[in-house]
């Protein structure tokens, strides 16, 4: 286990802060990062291993100018550089390099918060209150400050603001900031109060996720009303280690320069280049050839590529996500019966499709939050296939002639299933055995979003990828459906024509002791007693089995040996790349 | 006489020019159909898993996606007629789709440019040769080849090149259409070679230029021509490099399906009446079929090319995947699959008007080729 004493984190901190530069700038702030920090959430029960960031030195120390540029070449193009415009990883990864949050995921991937723009926070009851780092400028030369962020947070979700982002703003707006912030004061520069709806833990760490980096407030106002235009061309509006110099459609790169004034560790290299190379095999190649010096989006065939060459090294960790088969309650009558739903779990051999049908890129999933996140329940196990179990269950629940469901999925794979296609007849057949007949009703991903999110599905294969690795991010995002009594009357699962529901809860969901494990555990502080909860939560999920829990899978990445990165800072299952934390040969 | 050809000349582009407005219409039409019909949200896919079904159905408001259909419908009509397409909604968020296609429809082209100039190049003079020489052992090799080219395809052709030139031997790159750390400049200066202190004002579009030592362009976003352009040798080679695989597998099926119909249609013409009274009158061999054959034996091939140079546009989807070249034909994919509707609207259409223009540049080189196709 990561160490339970908080003075570690700051002195890992001040190691991976590294050299003189970093030195004066804490000295300027002055305090302990994490003193009154008593709010961290999973920060504590982050496991040893690969994801914890370790206590090597960093490759240099301050001082040095960056050197070279870095080609990190990946499978598509950005389609935004806004934040606060975007929903996809790969847009993240390059205004990662461009902005900061108020605290950060540490470098490594385990979800451990570390400081970003703050120094300080704390949390108590329904008032967050930030210290912010002093002397820190955006790329445009305008100095960071409380208003920085309160810009940020109204472009984002305040229909009242002048400059607000409207329409384009990403489905992020509500989830991250709006539904929980009720008011922000920055009447003082450095300090910075922001005043919840309600308490909620997970909201320190919902102010490190991506969405909720920081906007120049100069920058915002001088786009005026034609705020969505900081997605294409418009740099200067961030504090990252990297700036834009080009962003270049027509060969869908991204040209990125360091800035020399960035407050935290590096950046080493002078130049970062985010290339598009759409095939994984020509990609894998441009990175054995030295054409590239990272690569990601790695599928099985690729990581052999990589593997085989001497000049480049395949780099994994484990991953904050699930991906899962969800029977939807709503639709299908066979599935209110917990004991159909846990035969179609047994039935199902998850073993064979993590490790054939993802070649042992991921690993068996039991329980709806992967063993890197708070609450993970280590007593439960992945249910084994069983094939009589499965059928007595479903004799017992009065269905032993079977019945038959559409099972929908999406047709290209995603990181939580490689293979969606082969996954789902693997399901069919399997199902076939003990007399459940299902028919494969195959889509594009946006379309499928559609039919499942609107709850149309019979069952369905979705995944999930953390947002901020709190286990309030799969609980109550993923299984519970956001309303109360007052919806679901003495209903015992939620449909799609009540009010307000969450739509995302695609197996319709509403196991009241569940519900009220995790509304408790949303609210509860104290960090013992809410690792119990989900580790009830938890227990109680795997045994009603609303989804058929398949897998969790690895984060890949491709480096070749002319990269410096002793601590595989750039391989994240959460935040970064870290890309300013690395050097060239 | 020459007044009278000019004037039906005209007479008869305009008529072309006047049918592309049913045709754009027509191909207009049917894309905002099958768009709005097929399945997929728009505001889901902009909005993503996160956003509750309130956000998505402002959203959906806000597009103007609860309008009805028919309104929905004119407003495309209205604003296509403008050449407006409105923004793009995910792939190029925010962009508008007219920005979009300049920075994407060269990269196309230029491809689709090459391809054919190889096509031609090779493909003309081998079907000749072959018909001149039919039976012969030229002959056989050129039809063998021909046949060969047109019955491999491109996604089986592509990454076998990539793996013998890129990978084995290591002469040529990977992927992309030049070097990944070359950047070239937006714009370039055409008239450096002015006089120092000259300036004049010239009527442009939108607004006059100055015309001076340092008059910036834009570029042509070619990067062959660009780099050139920029007199930037190191990226010339490099863009070179890259596109050589690309174009070369796309111009031997080009060449392919040329010099079968050249070599048939050769075949033809040789046979007429007036070439045997050409070489009747003592007309030498090569003469008689440079200066008799060849111009009447062009007129199917012309037809061929046309139609070939609108396939490469279109066909580029398959060569620009495998050669990881960030063209239209990629991108129009990845539109539709995202329900897109701008982006793939305004794209589709920009094909259509291309494909047109250039098939009316076939039928005037026809009406050149032979003046009877006028009437």
């Amino acid at each position: 286990m990561a160490s339970t004493d908080r003075n570690v984190d700051r002195r890992s901190f001040l190691k991976a802060a590294g050299g003189a530069a970093a030195a004066t700038t804490l000295a300027g702030c002055g305090g302990s990062p994490t003193e009154t920090a008593t709010d961290e959430p999973a920060d504590d029960d982050t496991p040893a291993g690969d994801d914890t960031p370790t206590d090597t030195p960093s490759p240099t120390e301050g001082g040095m100018e960056p050197e070279g540029t870095l080609v990190f070449s990946r499978g598509s193009h950005s389609q935004t550089l806004d934040p606060q415009q975007t929903t996809s990883g790969e847009d993240v990864k390059v205004t990662n390099q461009m902005y900061n949050q108020l605290i950060q995921f540490a470098p490594g991937g385990g979800g451990k918060l570390e400081e970003g723009l703050a120094s300080e926070w704390s949390l108590e009851g329904t008032t967050a209150t930030l210290t912010l780092k002093e002397g820190i400028s955006f790329h445009n030369g305008e100095e960071f400050t409380a208003s920085d962020f309160r810009a940020t947070f109204r472009r984002f979700t305040d229909s009242e603001y002048e400059y607000y982002l409207g329409d384009a703003a990403s489905g992020y707006a509500g989830f991250t900031l709006g539904s929980w912030i009720d008011s922000v004061d920055d009447s003082s520069d450095y300090e910075l109060t922001i005043e919840l709806t309600q308490q909620y833990a997970p909201f320190l760490r919902n102010l490190a996720m991506f969405a909720s980096s920081v906007i120049s407030e100069a920058r915002i106002e001088e786009l005026g009303s034609d705020q969505a235009q900081l997605g294409q061309e418009y740099g200067g509006a961030g504090t990252g280690p990297f700036q834009l110099d080009t962003l270049d459609n027509s060969n869908e790169r991204i040209l990125l320069t360091a800035n020399t004034e960035f407050w935290g560790r590096g950046p080493f290299v002078a130049e970062v280049i985010f290339n598009t190379i759409g095939e994984n095999s020509t990609r894998a190649q441009s990175l054995i050839n030295g054409e590239s010096h990272i690569i990601d989006g790695i599928g099985a065939q690729a990581s052999q590529q990589i593997q085989d060459a001497g000049s480049a090294e395949l780099l994994q960790k484990d991953g904050i996500n699930i991906g899962y088969m969800a029977m939807n309650q709503a639709n299908v009558e066979p599935f209110r019966s917990k004991e159909v739903r846990q035969a179609i779990s047994y039935a199902i051999n998850t073993e064979a499709i993590v490790n054939n049908i993802y070649e042992g890129f991921a690993s068996q999933a039991d329980q709806p939050i992967p063993p890197n996140v708070l609450g993970y329940n280590d007593d439960l196990d992945p249910y084994p296939q069983d094939k009589d179990q499965a059928q007595t269950l479903l004799e017992e629940a009065g269905y032993g002639d079977g019945f038959s469901f559409e099972l929908a999925t999406f047709k290209n794979p995603r990181g939580y299933n490689p293979s969606p296609i082969q996954t789902a007849e693997q399901v069919r057949s399997d199902l076939s055995d003990i007399g459940i007949e299902v028919t494969i009703n195959q889509q594009s991903f946006g379309p499928f979003l559609d039919y499942t999110l609107a709850g149309k599905h019979d069952a369905c294969f979705l995944g999930w990828y953390t947002d901020n690795a709190d286990p309030d991010n799969f609980y109550y995002a993923l299984l519970h459906p956001q309303v109360g009594e007052d919806v679901l009357g003495d209903s015992e699962y939620m449909t799609w024509d009540m009010e307000n529901i969450n739509g995302l809860n695609v197996a319709a969901y509403a196991n009241r002791e569940y519900m009220t494990l995790v509304e408790e555990g949303q609210q509860t502080y104290d960090e013992a007693e809410r690792r119990s909860k989900y580790e009830q939560a938890g227990q109680i999920a795997h045994d009603d089995a609303p989804w058929v829990f398949i897998d969790y899978a690895k984060t890949l990445e491709g480096m070749n040996t002319e990269v410096v990165d002793p601590d595989t800072y750039t391989l994240s299952s959460i935040g970064g790349p870290y890309v300013n934390t690395i050097q060239l040969n | 006489m020459r007044s009278y050809a000019q004037m039906v000349s005209k007479r008869f582009i305009l008529k072309r020019l006047l049918l592309l407005i049913p045709v754009l219409l027509g191909v207009g039409t049917l894309v905002f159909a099958v768009l709005h019909l097929s399945p997929g949200d728009p505001a889901r896919v902009i909005l993503g898993q996160r956003a509750s079904a309130q956000e998505v159905a402002d959203l959906r408001e806000g597009l103007g996606l609860n309008d009805p259909i028919w309104i929905q419908y004119l407003r495309f009509l209205w604003e296509a007629a403008q050449f407006e397409f409105g923004e793009s909604y995910k792939i190029f968020q925010g962009q508008t789709v007219k920005s979009v296609l300049v920075d994407k429809l060269p990269v196309t082209i230029e491809l689709a440019l090459y391809g054919q100039i190889i096509g031609i190049t090779l493909g003309i003079p081998l079907g000749i040769l072959s018909a001149v020489k039919q039976d012969s052992v030229v002959d056989h090799v050129t039809r063998i080849g021909a046949l060969t080219g047109i019955s491999v395809p491109i996604f089986w052709s592509g990454p076998l090149v990539i793996l013998l030139f890129a990978t084995y031997l290591d002469w040529l790159p990977t992927s992309g259409r030049i070097g990944a750390t070359i950047f070239l400049d937006d714009t370039w200066m055409p008239f450096t070679f002015l006089p120092e202190g000259f300036s004049q004002q010239l009527p442009w579009f939108g607004g006059p230029v100055v015309i001076s030592k340092a008059t910036e362009w834009p570029l042509t976003g070619m990067v062959t021509i660009d780099t050139l352009l920029l007199q930037n040798w190191e990226a010339f080679i490099s863009a070179g490099q890259h596109l050589l695989l690309p174009s070369a597998v796309i111009g031997i099926y080009s060449m392919a399906l040329i010099s079968r119909m050249m070599r048939s249609s050769m075949l033809e013409v040789v046979r007429q009446d007036y070439m045997r009274t050409a070489r009747a009158k003592g007309q030498g061999a090569k003469i008689t079929i440079m200066k008799h054959g060849l111009r009447n034996a062009f007129i199917p091939v012309v037809t061929v090319i046309g139609i070939q140079f609108g396939t490469l546009l279109g066909g580029a989807v398959l060569t620009e995947t495998v050669f990881g070249i960030g063209g239209i034909g990629v991108m129009l994919v990845n539109a539709i699959e995202v329900s897109d509707y701008n982006l793939v609207q305004g794209t589709v259409l920009t094909f259509a008007l291309l494909f047109t223009l250039v098939n009316l540049g076939v039928d005037i080189t026809y009406s050149y080729l032979d003046p009877r196709i006028q009437q």
